[in-house]
């Protein structure tokens, strides 16, 4: 009697419809949170002006949460020796990518999260996105308030790039992933800056005001980040679209025949 | 590194002095929490690439606060809103310091050690990716010197892949014999135990106990109102200082009092 | 009656996607207390079957799997492979690679820790294997500072601290120099005989291990043939040296050790060996003159003097730590001196032009999709016509030539790494421990592609511990010890004058007799 096994799939299959949607609310709700400095004005109105100074810790709480939910859920019944593994060595190239080739806000480690998200799918790119982030953390000292908040950005950008559409054709797979990596570029800085922006509350054009509407706060937002990090995340961005038209194609076969070395079957992810 | 102070003892005190940081802008009590974050690290630095961190903190520290006060020079230019910005750097710039200190006297393993059950894995996979990240940086050395040896030079971008495959495939390669060695170890098998678990010293507790009352004594100044957390700066005008709080803040100096067997 | 150890019935697997099986109805009961060696070709199913015991065939890798294996008793397709983690303790090629943990002693702890045993028992037991694998002064290290045989040791040490009865070890002397594998083998020896344990090893180098064990597991295209060592050694065409003699000459049982084969030819007067190698050789190609070479304080080389000659194949030998990769590198021109000088054809070498390395890792400068293409790339890189077919007959990977490098075995990556090394036509070809976990068919591919090299009036050095690698291509040897050249010269002469470092044949033979197939020339 002869029995076919299918090797267990990377992480813990995310194919139930319960779960997904559970996954897809909590992301919302926590991009929601992260967006509370342009909300919360309208809804807590007047209130919120002795409280104006304390706001931003309600942000690291919140990231705080988001993550450990999400990583509470990823987890569930176990992620498996495999998917620790590849979380291990990936994070470590992550790790050490963080230091070197620093220009400006580029940062090579992105490029890791980019074709493992792409490669093995958006639950282990977020995965990757949050250890990653914490390892580097850990290694280069940079153990900060901010650092939940990182965790997730970073988780983000990982998850994003395993939505991306793959085609039947290397090339159309690769520009989504340049296009991505540009785009996710400046929404990282922007996401970033956020952390910051809410302890300016000096009347200016680009501070925060917890008076104003969202669409006056919005426009403030803009002009501090064009004023602050425009340049910096232009850096990633360009950074990020040139690393993938270079290495995306060998790096992704890579990966691709290390989930076949390591009989997944990655339909199931 | 497990005869030096319970990494939760740590996380404690950043937490607690940072949030007193959060809570105040006044100079008074920020710059009091730099000259205690300074006086921790230099009796509990751990001697290695994490003191370093505490300087880099420093460097960030001071550049955040430069800007800060620079972005005013934008707009409005007076004694009020200078003051303002400068206060508003001082905090940031204060919590920087704070986690500055942090970074230099834990051990990251430590830190990792002390995931609660649930969270077992992915912090797992943090303590693998930084005990394999020094064999990814000297692969990539290995890499460049091997391929220069054989007449290709990686440093226009076009041959960077000679140098990022090669050190990807040996790290899949690692990958595959880790998972399956920790899959023949009995990863995931059940309950799991812990070998020699660092347990909180009284030295520890103190620590943490202090960091808390700390904190709490300034959010419930915040919340209730009963100090003045924030100097007015227009009109500017010299910061008051409460003695409770200026108490509570002495309590984060405990760790410097502490002999914690490291360094 | 002895229980059963591992007993596989009616075995078969074939791996997911894949034409032909790994394992073709194998049928294998090892009693407890076995000292047992797989061995056979690459990709003959030792591995696999290694797998098959403690469960990661088929459960880490999928597949079909046909039959049923047991260890104490358990059937490995009712359990996966960490329920079967208190019987089974399996230890990869890499160990390395294996260890989840930065400190041995944590990394002992491990194993226990997911089991779920109570730290009072884990107490103990660590400190019992600390004592058992003679480990006890590197407790506090941290892996990565450990040697290779150290951490083979570790690495045992760790897979067996929760129990297990059953030891299943992947190439565990490839990477380490003749003593390191001499520790290992006799610590795999003491757990047998004093301790009652079962261990299978699946081995290539079979001049380390065939003495030790007491039985063999031959494997060919998945089927399992198992028997006395001798038997299945002569019945395979394979072994070390002494077999190898055995076989041309006739002997009966095939001696697997040196005493064996001293026994067998007592009757046999063979006198001297012809003086003088009759090798040609030319100009001076590569020289180091009172070359020092320092990383830091620690002093690798010490006014060292060497030199290799158009149409030599240099062996330079030592244990590991004795300067061999550095010599290599100064000589390639990527570490320059403290003092003296180095000269490539009368000049300062120029890496990837005059010298080119390959290096102990072959698999560091694979990144294309095929052989062929890897040839190519360092063909462009030197500007040299897009000829690679000649590269690829004269390594013997012509076969291989649209296959991607990184699917092949690891014989046939070293060998096309040389291929594409070899293609920048430097004079000097250099070549750091080229036989770790090299088969002996890649093996033969490379003494002859070695030949042809120094036939052509170019330089190889190989720095190497395979003795036997040594004796049978070498044309002079240089042997390293504490960074100081201690010898130079006929290979007959330094390789006999050696205790460590002395071939199978002058071990039995005494001075001078080099390879088998010399020794049956002259018995003839």
């Amino acid at each position: 009697m002869s029995v076919a096994l299918h090797a267990p799939a990377l992480g813990s299959p995310a194919g139930t419809r319960a779960r997904v949607t559970l996954l897809v609310l909590a992301n919302l709700v926590g991009a929601a949170a992260f967006l509370w400095p342009f909300a919360l004005p309208a809804i807590a109105g007047p209130a919120l002006e002795n409280h104006k100074m304390d706001g931003p810790w309600l942000l690291f709480a919140l990231a705080g949460i988001l993550a450990a939910l999400l990583l509470l859920e990823l987890g569930r019944g176990g992620l498996g020796p495999k998917t620790v593994a590849l979380l291990g060595v990936l994070g470590a190239a992550m790790v050490a990518l963080r230091l070197p080739g620093f220009v400006a806000g580029f940062s090579a480690m992105f490029i890791v999260v980019l074709v493992a998200g792409n490669a093995f799918g958006p639950a282990f790119g977020f995965l990757l996105g949050t250890v990653g982030t914490f390892a580097s953390g850990l290694f280069v000292g940079g153990l900060g308030p901010w650092l939940p908040f990182q965790m997730v950005a970073v988780g983000w950008v990982g998850a994003g790039a395993g939505l991306l559409p793959h085609g039947a054709r290397w090339r159309t797979r690769l520009l989504w992933l340049a296009a991505y990596g540009a785009a996710s570029g400046y929404l990282y800085g922007a996401i970033m800056n956020l952390w910051s922006w809410p302890f300016l509350v000096d009347g200016s054009a680009w501070a925060w005001d917890p008076g104003a509407s969202a669409a006056t706060n919005l426009s403030n937002y803009l002009r501090f980040y064009g004023v602050t990090s425009l340049w910096w995340d232009s850096a990633r961005a360009i950074g990020n679209v040139a690393l993938v038209l270079v290495l995306g194609k060998p790096l992704l076969a890579a990966l691709d025949r290390a989930a076949r070395r390591m009989h997944l079957d990655l339909r199931q992810v | 590194m497990r005869t030096g102070l319970h990494p939760g003892a740590w996380i404690a005190w950043a937490s607690g002095a940072g949030m007193v940081a959060f809570v105040t802008t006044d100079p008074v009590y920020l710059l009091l929490l730099w000259a205690l974050a300074w006086f921790v690290y230099a009796t509990h630095r751990v001697p290695g690439p994490e003191a370093r961190s505490f300087r880099l903190f420093l460097l960030a520290a001071l550049i955040t606060l430069g800007l800060r006060t620079g972005l005013v020079l934008l707009g409005t230019v007076n004694p009020s809103n200078v003051a303002f910005a400068f206060l508003e750097g001082l905090r940031l710039a204060t919590i920087l310091v704070v986690f500055g200190t942090f970074n230099a006297v834990t051990d990251p393993f430590g830190v990792v050690r002390l995931a609660p059950r649930r969270f077992h894995e992915p912090a797992l996979a943090a303590a693998l990716a930084l005990s394999i990240a020094p064999r990814t940086v000297a692969s990539v050395a290995n890499v460049r010197e091997a391929q220069r040896l054989r007449g290709i030079h990686v440093s226009p971008l076009r041959s960077l892949p000679a140098l990022a495959v090669p050190v990807l495939e040996a790290g899949m390669e690692q990958a595959v014999t880790l998972a399956e060695s920790m899959d023949a170890r009995g990863h995931g098998r059940g309950r799991r135990s812990r070998y020699r678990a660092q347990s909180w010293s009284r030295p520890a507790a103190a620590i943490a106990a202090s960091a808390l009352t700390a904190a709490v004594v300034f959010l419930s100044a915040s919340f209730g109102g009963w100090a003045v957390l924030h100097p007015p700066t227009s009109p500017l005008a010299w910061p008051e200082t409460e003695p409770i709080l200026l108490g509570a803040i002495a309590l984060l100096a405990l760790p410097g009092f502490v002999r914690g067997g490291q360094g | 009656m002895t229980p059963t150890a591992i007993r596989a019935e009616g075995l078969s697997f074939t791996y997911p996607a894949s034409a032909r099986p790994a394992l073709d109805h194998v049928d294998v009961a090892l009693p407890e207390g076995s000292f047992a060696l797989a061995l056979g070709p690459t990709g003959a199913g030792k591995s696999t079957l290694l797998r098959a015991v403690n469960g990661l065939v088929p459960h880490f890798t999928g597949g079909t799997f046909t039959g049923r294996v047991h260890v104490a008793g358990r059937d490995t397709l009712a359990s996966a492979p960490r329920m079967l983690a208190d019987v089974v303790a399996f230890v990869p090629q890499d160990p390395i690679s294996s260890f989840v943990l930065d400190r041995v002693e944590d990394e002992l702890a491990y194993g226990m820790e997911n089991l779920g045993v109570d730290p009072g028992h884990m107490r103990r037991r660590v400190e019992e294997m600390l004592d058992l694998l003679d480990l006890v002064a590197l407790r506090n290290r941290s892996v990565r500072t450990l040697s290779g045989g150290e951490r083979q040791r570790v690495a045992i040490a760790a897979a067996m601290a929760a129990g297990p009865r059953i030891l299943v070890l992947d190439e565990p002397t490839s990477q380490l120099d003749p003593q390191g594998a001499e520790h290992v083998m006799a610590a795999l020896q003491r757990l047998v005989h004093d301790h009652g344990m079962t261990v299978l090893l699946a081995e290539h180098r079979l001049e380390r291990v065939a003495g030790w064990v007491d039985v063999a597991l031959g494997f060919d295209e998945g089927r399992v043939q198992v028997g006395a060592p001798a038997d299945v050694i002569r019945s395979l065409a394979v072994g070390p040296p002494v077999a190898r003699l055995g076989r041309l000459v006739g002997w009966s049982p095939v001696p697997l050790t040196v005493r064996d084969a001293r026994n067998a030819a007592q009757s046999h007067a063979i006198g001297l060996p012809a003086a003088g190698n009759g090798h040609r050789t030319g100009d001076i190609v590569g020289a180091l003159r009172g070359v020092t070479v320092a990383y830091g304080d620690a002093v690798a080389l010490r006014d060292v003097d060497f030199g290799v000659r158009e149409g030599e194949i240099v062996a330079l030998m030592g244990r590991n730590g004795a300067g061999k990769s550095t010599l290599l590198r100064a000589l390639a021109g990527v570490h320059a001196p403290a003092s003296g000088e180095v000269r490539v054809l009368g000049r300062a070498p120029r890496p990837g032009v005059d010298v080119a390395l390959c290096p102990q890792e072959p698999e560091s400068v694979l990144f294309t999709d095929s052989v062929e293409n890897e040839v190519r790339a360092t063909l462009e890189a030197r500007g040299l016509p897009d000829a690679a077919a000649p590269w690829l007959e004269r390594l013997g990977v012509v076969e291989f030539a649209s296959r991607h490098p990184r699917d092949l075995s690891a014989g046939q990556r070293l060998l096309v790494a040389t291929a594409a090394i070899a293609a920048t036509e430097a004079p000097l070809l250099l070549l750091d421990e080229p036989t770790r976990g090299l088969d002996p068919d890649a093996k033969q591919r490379l003494v002859r592609f070695l030949r042809a090299h120094a036939a052509d009036g170019r330089g190889a050095v190989i720095a190497t511990h395979d003795v036997e690698l040594a004796a049978s291509v070498a044309t002079r040897v240089v042997m390293l010890a504490g960074g100081e050249v201690i010898a130079d010269g006929d290979p007959a002469v330094v390789l006999g004058d050696s205790h460590v470092f002395a071939p199978q044949m002058t071990r039995v033979f005494g001075a001078g007799w080099l390879t088998p197939e010399q020794v049956a020339e002259a018995m003839a």
